[in-house]
């Protein structure tokens, strides 16, 4: 194995085993539906045996080397690695380096939340609590997942446990919800796959057949692969050179790597609600049942921030940097839409409101990636790392964060039978502990210092000031329109004298204080020390923009 | 040479962090009495190691003013840890602790004590007495944490974190419509100021490598950086340094409440009055001072513009604020904007380069203006014990505060709060700026800064408003503290959104921010907890300007000495000048008020002779209707524009794009059908 794959320590499948642990939580609920055990033992069962992730997690990132890196990029580690199909040379390829080992640990934390929001489901609970296991083994093996084919494979799968939580256990507009999220993100998605088609084909007519992402990653940043000549822009124009397009398309590689980079920036920025893209944003978010958004918005969202930077970033880099005004301003359009669209929901559903504070919140993710690859100005490389360190820093926070907002949202609909903000008022009077809590969810969310999202947005717009000035500065509309639908939302719930939806409303129960709490000290920790998660991504980051220092096209 | 002091200088932000978690977390939250001593007790520990540390810093030699031109002295501790990665560099925190910073806490802890002491007496039938205690505590922390950050980064984290203490303190009676929103507009105007000044720090970031204070390689105030900096073309056709300082500066501008911020710093009085006196005078709204002060090397890097912009700024609000201070009639609100008016003297100073001055007027201002807000608070604390208002308090709570907040319905006061009386006078005539009272000498440290400076205009802005300050305040005196009491007939406050009405069950609950009086048979009471921390307050509005004599002698220009700052000879004429405006100021307020107010309805003099002026100003120049016109609206609208957006016109492509698969698969399942196949089916299938 080359220098920058560490193979698992001691030959022990700690990746594969953490992406088969949920799996074979299902193998027991359906032993639990066979059996005919009551449905409380299987939710709390469920709940616990996600756990089990947790520590498999927790394994994995404390025998993570941080630091290691080689040949230009951050080491990928715990890798597993054994031929498949040989025909189309894919292989099993697992492993994690410091982009996706913090989106692994949010996945497996996350999944517990959503269990816990799932208590109070009655109708097919068991299918339900399968589902959030499906999707949590999917959603983790596309983190891991570093050839093509099985990367692929995860991404599409992720839909269809999400779909059926959305169209089974949804609200009122569930069927159009589902289906606009379903079919918007896989339309989205042709274009990926019939690029990596055409990749195969261009390596293979290189001699170097591949759907391998490191590999293919590090031919597009033209780092040294075995074996291979030039970068990857130079095989896939070399391949449609040979078939003749170039004669009648013109003689530019960029043009070739830009549509490439098209294919897969329009895949991604679906899944990451990148304006104007976003609309399946608010309807999947408000209309799945609370365990489906908490995952939606917690963890799915992030997936398509991964896949720019596993992907789009190390492939197309030329094109990445092109485009990178564009992709800026796209990016900050979300940030001003999202939080507009935030405040436009003020009277209405509590959970469209914080549906927008994610596009709000992805937005800034998006700037950062934009950030770190476009044109070198002065650009260190230290701050397009800076803003990829942020970017990550805000995916994790904002998972937490929104996690525990939908959370606390699903027990105010509990209590209140409405998901409507209109009706209530006066809620701190009576239930102090649900203020406090959902008040310390709100102020995390919107980025208050101390808590982690401050760090990653203080990051991004760190790292991104450097290269994009101008967005940068626009984007702080965002950051007070956002905090003001937020506290408009705390005070509509909260304040005020006591109203008639007080009568008999019950505080937080200790179970739902248990649920929110780890969330709430891990965003508290982080953003008071951050180094112990940023140390994770920091290196991997470093290496992954450094191609980006000098003009690419 | 670290003695105990400088070593564990960190644990004064610690101990109020510690109060907070005491009586958030555990079953203290339960014990009024006990949380308020509590949090006293870790805050007076503060104190005595925050002086401690003064005087352990005050007594090394400071080190010479380097020359020409401005520097700090070398700080006495300095202590960091790595605390993020950034690419190859990595972002460090901790605490740095130079003579500025050393009198800022001694100072922030003294007031802060004396506010938490004075709370115990003031919130003690108040049913949120330990979530008081706990959220002052958390901003005790804060602030302190700000005076000895080490970096910007920090320092920002720990301003916002005061923000979020003043919102929820703003809040406090988060059954009023009036306090939440206050609380929210809080919130939003300074975080406007803060988004800028976040801009700001990413800025010199960008450009010096970090955000640490100090001389070195890499730090802030390196020579060398400020130099480039200074020289260097940046955005908008300005030097890097101008638009450093200016971006920062608006973190000041929403901070320190200047115009056009100043918006949120009037409705900020909804709070409970100790409040008020510790983060909306003496320290919060100082903080945006302190800002400018701690970057001020940034602000001299350039060629003068970005200061001419903050002495414009701070001369402008001192006069503003001072003119709309004169029409109004509610006790907080005058002192309200009587901050706002003299955070303009201090941020003005700064814009001249006066930052002795600057500075010496913060912690000056501190004092007595803490002492002001406390007298008032006891003032109002006994007014709404008075049966008139017992009365409008049974049926509507927040109309009963408003009115014994109106100094109309005052009067006398001097004979039934003798303790206030007094400690007000001192606070009172400090303000004035009366030889030998604080503000006397940190003000005229200003003024004379100006003149030196030959900053006329500025000299002029700011004497008119030391003229209106010494007027409005002989006025608000007057009218408390003289002539008949005529709170038994008040001018009662018409609640335009009265709170639904209370079931007498939990009426309790709704005693929010005074005692329950009915058992108290001495009316006129002066709690001696509050009277305490009055007295103390008021020794330091007597004695504060000490620090700073303009005298060569020993002990003249301390303050200075300890900065290392080259300090200015008192300036006779700008002194008798100072003193004479002040006193003209005083008889002003005297002969129109001298016999004004018989009876609370009677028309305020000022009103009598202008009212068209007297109206605009008691409207505070119409500014909040504006804003609320302008930019409240267009919200409003783009929050619509964009909803509209997404529903109708992208969603409408997106659903259309469906809509068109459909039709074209019904296209091609009728091609199919009629022409391929055999034509429709007979059962329409």
């Amino acid at each position: 194995m080359p220098a920058y794959l560490i193979p698992s320590p001691g030959g022990v499948p700690w990746l594969t085993l953490l992406m088969l642990s949920p799996l074979l939580g299902i193998a027991l609920v359906g032993m639990a539906g066979a059996l005919r055990w009551d449905d409380r033992l299987v939710k709390i069962g469920v709940t616990a045996w996600m756990g089990l992730p947790i520590a498999i997690a927790a394994v994995v990132a404390a025998g993570f080397n941080a630091t290691a890196t080689a040949d230009g990029q951050g080491a990928v580690q715990f890798v597993e690695k054994i031929p498949w199909i040989q025909a189309i040379r894919v292989d099993y390829f697992l492993g994690v380096d410091g982009l996706s080992l913090p989106l692994v640990l949010l996945t497996v934390v996350m999944a517990p939340l959503a269990a816990a929001a799932s208590w109070g489901v009655t109708e097919r609970a068991k299918t339900h609590f399968a589902l959030l296991l499906l999707l949590e083994a999917a959603m983790i093996g596309y983190f891991l997942a570093l050839n093509f084919f099985f990367f692929f494979i995860f991404w599409e799968f992720s839909l269809v446990p999400a779909f059926f939580l959305i169209q089974l256990w949804g609200r009122e507009n569930r069927r159009y919800a589902a289906f606009k999220f379903f079919i918007y993100t896989m339309a989205g998605s042709v274009g990926l796959l019939l690029l990596f088609q055409v990749i195969y084909l261009a390596t293979r007519s290189a001699g170097i057949p591949t759907f391998d992402l490191i590999t293919l990653g590090r031919l597009g940043q033209g780092l040294p692969v075995d074996g291979a000549a030039g970068s990857l822009r130079d095989i896939i124009f070399a391949y449609v050179d040979r078939l003749g397009l170039t004669a009648s398309l013109g003689r530019y590689p960029l043009l070739y790597t830009s549509i490439a980079f098209w294919a897969i920036f329009i895949a991604f920025a679906i899944k990451l609600a990148v304006w104007p893209f976003h609309t399946w944003l608010p309807d999947a978010y408000g209309e799945a049942p609370v365990a489906g958004s908490i995952l939606l918005s917690a963890v799915m969202s992030k997936m398509g921030a991964y896949g720019m930077l596993r992907i789009m970033l190390p492939l197309v880099p030329d094109a990445a940097q092109y485009f990178a005004p564009v992709m800026g301003a796209l990016a900050l359009v979300g940030i001003v839409a999202g939080s507009f669209g935030a405040l436009a929901n003020i009277g209405g559903d509590i959970k469209r409101l914080i549906a927008y504070t994610s596009i709000n919140h992805m937005g800034y993710v998006m700037l950062a990636i934009a950030a770190a690859a476009a044109l070198p100005g002065g650009a260190s490389q230290d701050s397009r790392a800076i803003a990829i360190n942020g970017a990550l820093m805000q995916m994790v926070a904002h998972g937490l964060s929104t996690g525990a907002l939908f959370y606390l949202a699903g027990a105010l609909h509990a209590r209140t039978g409405s998901w409507q903000l209109s009706g209530l008022g006066g809620l701190r009077s009576v239930a102090p502990t649900f203020a406090g809590v959902m008040g310390v969810a709100t102020f995390a969310n919107l980025g208050l210092p101390g808590m982690a999202g401050f760090v990653g947005e203080f990051f991004i717009f760190r790292g991104a000031w450097a290269s994009l000035p101008l967005f940068t500065g626009l984007a702080v509309i965002g950051l007070i329109i956002t905090a003001l639908a937020l506290l408009l939302m705390f005070q509509r719930i909260f304040l005020g004298p006591p109203g008639e939806v007080a009568q008999g409303f019950a505080d937080l129960r200790p179970a739902e204080l248990w649920a929110t709490a780890p969330f709430l000290a891990l965003l508290l920790l982080l953003g008071v020390y951050p180094a112990p998660i940023m140390n994770l991504f920091n290196a991997a980051a470093t290496q992954l923009v450094a191609v980006f220092l000098r003009a690419l096209s | 040479m670290m003695s105990f002091f400088t070593q564990y200088a960190w644990l004064i932000p610690a101990l109020p962090l510690l109060g907070f978690a005491l009586i958030t977390f555990t079953p203290l939250r339960q014990s009024k009495a006990a949380s308020g001593w509590t949090a006293t007790g870790l805050m007076l520990a503060a104190t005595l190691i925050a002086l401690g540390l003064l005087a352990a810093v005050a007594g090394a030699p400071a080190g010479d003013a380097h020359g020409e031109g401005f520097a700090f002295p070398a700080p006495a501790v300095v202590q960091r840890f790595v605390w993020a990665p950034a690419g190859s560099s990595s972002l460090a925190m901790g605490v740095y602790v130079d003579s500025p910073a050393a009198v800022m806490l001694a100072m922030v802890t003294i007031t802060a004590t004396c506010i938490h002491l004075f709370s115990i007496g003031y919130m003690a039938s108040n049913p949120r007495q330990s979530r008081f205690f706990s959220f002052i505590s958390l901003f005790a922390s804060a602030m302190l944490l700000m005076v000895m950050a080490d970096n910007l980064l920090l320092f920002f984290m720990a301003w916002e974190i005061m923000g979020l203490c003043s919102y929820l303190l703003i809040g406090f009676l988060y059954e009023r419509p009036q306090a939440y929103r206050a609380a929210v507009k809080a919130f939003i105007t300074t975080r406007i100021g803060d988004v800028l000044m976040l801009l700001g720090l990413v800025y010199l970031w960008t450009q010096a490598g970090s955000l640490a204070f100090g001389t070195g390689e890499g730090e802030i105030f390196n020579p060398e950086f400020l130099h480039r900096i200074g020289g260097e073309p940046g955005i908008l056709g300005m030097s890097h340094a101008t638009g450093i300082a200016l971006l920062i500066f608006a973190g000041t501008v929403g901070k320190s409440a200047q115009f056009p911020l100043h918006v949120w710093l009037p409705d900020a009085m909804e709070g409970p009055t100790p409040v008020s006196a510790l983060i909306h005078a003496a320290t919060m709204v100082s903080a945006g001072v302190f800002l400018v002060a701690r970057t001020y090397p940034i602000f001299l890097a350039d060629n003068g513009t970005a200061l001419a912009v903050v002495a414009f700024v701070g001369a402008f609000t001192a006069l503003f604020a001072a003119t709309i201070a004169v029409a109004q009639y509610d006790i907080k609100r005058i002192l309200a904007y009587s901050t706002l008016s003299q955070l303009g003297f201090m941020v003005a100073a700064l814009g001249i380069g006066g930052w002795v001055a600057g500075m010496f007027h913060l912690l000056a201002h501190a004092f007595f203006k803490a002492l002001l807000f406390l007298g008032s608070g006891a003032v109002i604390h006994a007014m709404e014990a008075t049966p008139a208002i017992e009365k409008i308090h049974h049926q509507d709570e927040y109309a009963a505060q408003q009115t014994a907040q109106d100094i109309r319905n005052m009067g006398g006061l001097r004979q039934k709060l003798p303790w206030t009386f007094w400690t007000y006078t001192a606070g009172y005539l400090a303000l004035a700026g009366i030889v030998p009272f604080a503000g006397f000498w940190s003000k005229d440290e200003i003024l004379a800064h100006a003149m030196e400076n030959g900053n006329i205009v500025v000299y002029a802005v700011l004497a008119v408003a030391a003229f209106l300050t010494a007027f409005y305040m002989t006025r608000q005196w007057f009218l408390v503290f003289f002539g008949a009491f005529r709170g038994e007939k008040p001018v009662v406050y018409v609640n335009a959104e009265p709170a639904p009405s209370h079931h007498a069950a939990d009426h309790g609950d709704h005693h929010a921010e005074h005692g329950d009086h009915h058992a108290d048979h001495n009316l006129w009471h002066e709690s001696p907890t509050m009277t305490a921390a009055l007295a103390v307050l008021a020794s330091f509005a007597v004695t504060a300007g000490f620090f700073n004599l303009p005298f060569s002698m020993p002990g003249g220009h301390w303050l200075s000495h300890i900065w290392g700052q080259e300090a200015a000879p008192l300036n006779w004429t700008v002194a008798g000048i100072s003193l004479t405006v002040a006193l003209a100021g005083i008889a002003a307020g005297w002969y129109a008020y001298r016999s004004a107010f018989a009876k609370a309805q009677d028309t305020d003099p000022l009103d009598a002779r202008a009212p068209g002026l007297f109206r605009i100003l008691h409207e505070k120049y119409r500014v909040d209707e504006l804003y609320a016109a302008s930019f409240g609206r267009l919200t409003a609208v783009l929050a619509l524009a964009w909803a509209f957006l997404d529903r109708r016109i992208l969603d409408g492509i997106i659903n259309g794009v469906g809509s068109l698969t459909l039709f074209l698969s019904r296209v091609n399942y009728i091609v199919d059908d009629t022409l391929l196949n055999d034509g429709p089916r007979a059962d329409g299938a």
